[in-house]
Order: C-alpha cells, then structure tokens, then sequence
C-alpha cells in the first residue's frame, strides 16, 4: 500500500487504492484550524464573518483531498499530465487564497512579530510572484518531476512546494498582514495580471514541445489510445493557460468588486460638495 | 521598497533567469544534441544478420521477413495485444515519431510486429490494435514454438506465457526491446523499454544511414542526409 500518490509504472485500473498519508494531511490542516480557531478570541462585532471564513477553508481543504486522493492524485502523479496540470492549478491558484481567507484577521494578527517580520520580505509582492513562480517552474523540469513523481516522498514533496508556492503567491492578495497601504484594489488586479505573463512561459515550454518532455507521462502505461503522451502534455499547457487565467479573472473580479463596493461606501461617508 | 526586499528580489529572478535558461536548454528531451553521433539505443558490438523467416500477416499471407524488408530499417518488435504497459507504449511512442517523417523517409522504415500470444492474437485482433498506431505497421503470427525459434536465432529470451487469473486473462513473458535493422541487413542497435520519442527522433535518421553500399560507422557516415 502506498500511503502518497506516485508513479507507479503499472497499468491503470478504476479500483480504489487507499493513501492514508493524504488523509493525515488533511485531518493535520483540519485541526490545526479547529486549533487556531479555539485559541484565537474573536471580539463580538467580527464573529459575523466566521462561518464564511470556516466555509472557505473548509472548501480549500475538500478541494485539496479531492485532487491528492485517488483517483486524481493517482491520475496526476503518474499517468496523465493533463491531470497532474489540474492538480497544479489547484493546488497553487485554487486552494491557498480560500485557505488564506478561512484564517480569521484576529489569528493574523496574532501572530508573533518576529514571524510578521520574517514574512514581511518574503510576501513582498514581487518577492512572491517570482519565488511562486520559481517554485513552480522547477517542480515542471523534466528532470525534477520525472525523479520526484518516481517516489511517494518525492511526490509528496511537490504537492507540498506548490501548496507553498501557492500561499505565497496569495498572501500579498489575502492576508491582512503584514500591511502595506500602497498594495490595494488595482494594484492587486495588476499583480493577479502579472500572473498571467509569468505563467506563459511554463505554458510555451508545454504547448508547443514536439514530443512528451516527461518520461513519466510517456512511458506510463495509456489509459486510453484516443490521448497521446504528446496530447496529453498540450492539453495541460492549454488547462494551464486556460485554467489558470479564468481563476485569476475571477479573482480579479472579486478584487474589483470589492475595490469598488469600498470606495462607494467611502464616498457614502464624505461630506456631499454642491456646486 | 526595501533594500533587502530589492536585493531578494534581484536575487530571486537572477537564479529563475539561469535555472530557466540552464536546465530547460540542457535538461529538457526535447533539446538533445542531434549532432552527436552515437545512438542512444543499445549498439551491438557484433551486429547479427537480419533472420529469414515466413510468418502469416494479418491478411493471412505468408511474409518472408527478410526478402519483404530488404534495404528498409526494419524495427522488429515481439509482444501482445493484451499487454497493459510495455506493447503498447512502444508502439505508441514509435508510431509519434514516424508520423512526423517525411513521406520519402517513411517509406524506408519497416516497422513488424510479432505477437508473442497466438492463441488470443487473432489476424483480426492484430490489425485492428496495430491500426490504432499505425496503418502502416505490419503484424505478423505463427506458433510459439516458431517464433521462439526466431527469437533463439537472435539470442533473445523465449517466451513464456503466465498462469490465467480468475478472469481467464494471463501474461506474457516476451523480449521488450525493439530490434533495429538497418537497410544493409544487420541488427545493429536494441531499444529497451524506456526508450523516450525524443531518442527515436535523433536515432531513426541515422539508422538510416546504414546502406548496404555505404562505408559503414555511424561516425563515418554522419554526413548523411537526415530527414
């Protein structure tokens, strides 16, 4: 029994297989919430939020088992890179910024200053768009991937570093702290747009590659004849560009909105000026 | 900002900037040199002669193997339809890069199937999984006992059939590599299970080159046209 998602090298069957180390890692996320939450006082004007955030998180951490269990987490690690692309996106895009807003203000603030100080260089904007994406850019080097998808730990490992390339790419976006004033509304849709040129390269080096780059898509075992290893690898090109710019659009969306929804109620504040 | 913060900055995109350029130039199969001369399949020291043997294709005609494949690269291959991981990747894998030859070039190139199963591998059965590759590939079938002969002349491993499971459905023990003959009529080169696209594109050109008339060497003859 494997207790992490790797490639196997054997062909694929739709029986269910067990991964116990997924499901510690998620019940490990759910109670270090249910932890924090315990220990964080929420003053009574701020509790109104709470079921959101805990719905977010709760949401974050559904979608995190759902792509690292089998069948996805199986699919990905070691047949289909088109799958493993969706757990990508997932794990990077999908999950931290929910994870990040199911934490309430008063944890954030909570947290100790040497830890706000340590994270202030780190989740600098432009810090964290290129370490994400460094992240990210590594952990898809055919060489990296081939060697770390071979091991359940190796697997784990990049589950593990795209889920910190991911917090660190949202936290400029999402969390309160540390603050920086100059970072609001548009400035943060531009940073989302910013995303969306840093990814292309990933997208170029997998969409347009004449043959497989990864050894361990080519030479797994076909689910199907109608999908090609080099079908396979376009189509997470294309989920990725496809994927990841609708995510991004839509949380630009959300930022706008909010952008806006803020400034009218600031306006609504202002004293009226009359000609 | 900070200066840290800019100097980190710096840093970061410095190392994205040479680990980009580095590893996807270098470590990437897509970028091999095609210059280089060697193979990158396994080169027999002491190339063998191509076998003479008749099998049935799967029009139910007889194929002698070697006067139908003279002066072709010829890839023999011996496996089974049933195979879940090894039979059909490399055919899969074989057929990708093919398909991106010129026509004049794939015309050259014989690829010939042999199935290691006859009692499930029916003419039909063979044609209808080969198609799913390649129209072109050629499937062939005779008994055990003959293709184990053709496979001794070889010094390849026999085959051997496992026990049926619940189901009915068995393996089969067969030789994984594909076998490489060059259009002057010898097995010169084996690829293994793990053989990449990216090795076939950069070797099947220069199998080619391996005329009867031409001075033989890889080296010596890389000169050669290459599709």
């Amino acid at each position: 029994m494997q207790w992490w998602c790797a490639a196997l090298g054997e062909a694929w069957e739709w029986t269910w297989r067990p991964y116990p180390g997924v499901w510690v890692f998620v019940a490990l996320c759910i109670a270090a919430y249910v932890l924090m939450l315990r220990r964080t006082p929420v003053p009574a004007g701020e509790s109104r939020d709470l079921g959101a955030r805990a719905a977010a998180f709760g949401a974050a951490v559904a979608c995190l088992w759902l792509v690292l269990d089998w069948p996805v987490g199986a699919l990905g690690a070691g047949y289909l890179a088109s799958v493993h692309m969706v757990q990508f996106l997932v794990i990077v895009l999908a999950v931290p910024p929910l994870l990040l807003y199911g934490v309430p203000a008063q944890a954030y603030r909570r947290l100790p200053p040497r830890v706000i100080a340590a994270l202030r260089p780190l989740t600098h904007p432009v810090v964290a768009l290129l370490l994400s994406n460094l992240i990210a850019f590594i952990t898809h080097v055919p060489l990296v991937a081939d060697r770390l998808l071979a091991s359940q730990l190796g697997s784990f490992a990049i589950d593990v570093a795209w889920l910190a390339a991911g917090l660190l790419f949202w936290w400029p976006v999402v969390a309160p702290v540390p603050e920086r004033p100059w970072f609001h509304g548009l400035t943060r849709i531009g940073y989302l747009g910013a995303q969306v040129i840093a990814s292309k390269p990933l997208f170029i080096y997998l969409t347009f590659a004449k043959y497989p780059r990864y050894a361990t898509y080519e030479l797994a075992p076909r689910i199907t004849n109608l999908l090609t290893a080099r079908a396979d690898q376009q189509a997470a090109g294309l989920l990725m560009e496809v994927g990841g710019m609708l995510i991004l659009l839509f949380a630009a969306g959300i930022l706008f909105l909010r952008s806006t929804s803020r400034e009218e109620a600031l306006g609504r504040g202002r004293p009226v000026s009359r000609r | 900002m900070s200066s840290a913060i800019r100097r980190a900055a710096v840093f970061i995109f410095a190392a994205s900037l040479v680990i980009a350029l580095g590893l996807a130039a270098r470590l990437s199969p897509g970028s091999a040199d095609v210059d280089d001369a060697s193979l990158t399949g396994v080169v027999l020291v002491d190339p063998v002669p191509k076998p003479a043997f008749t099998l049935d294709d799967t029009e139910g005609q007889p194929f002698q193997f070697l006067e139908r494949t003279e002066g072709k690269l010829t890839l023999l291959f011996f496996g089974y339809t049933h195979c879940p991981d090894v039979c059909p990747v490399h055919m899969a894998n074989l057929a990708a890069v093919l398909n991106d030859l010129s026509l004049e070039t794939r015309e050259r190139i014989e690829v010939v199937f042999v199935t290691a199963d006859p009692e499930r591998d029916t003419p039909e059965r063979i044609r209808e999984w080969l198609n799913a590759f390649d129209r072109r590939f050629i499937g062939l079938r005779g008994s055990v006992d003959d293709v184990n002969a053709i496979l001794a002349e070889l010094q390849l491993g026999q085959i051997v059939h496992g026990e049926p499971g619940a189901d009915g459905d068995y393996v089969v023990g067969h030789p994984a590599q594909i076998l490489a003959f060059t259009p002057d009529g010898l097995l010169r080169a084996m690829y293994p299970f793990g053989t990449r696209q990216t090795d076939w594109a950069q070797d099947l050109p220069r199998l080619l080159r391996f005329t009867p008339d031409a001075s033989l060497g890889v080296r010596a003859s890389s000169g050669g046209q290459e599709s």
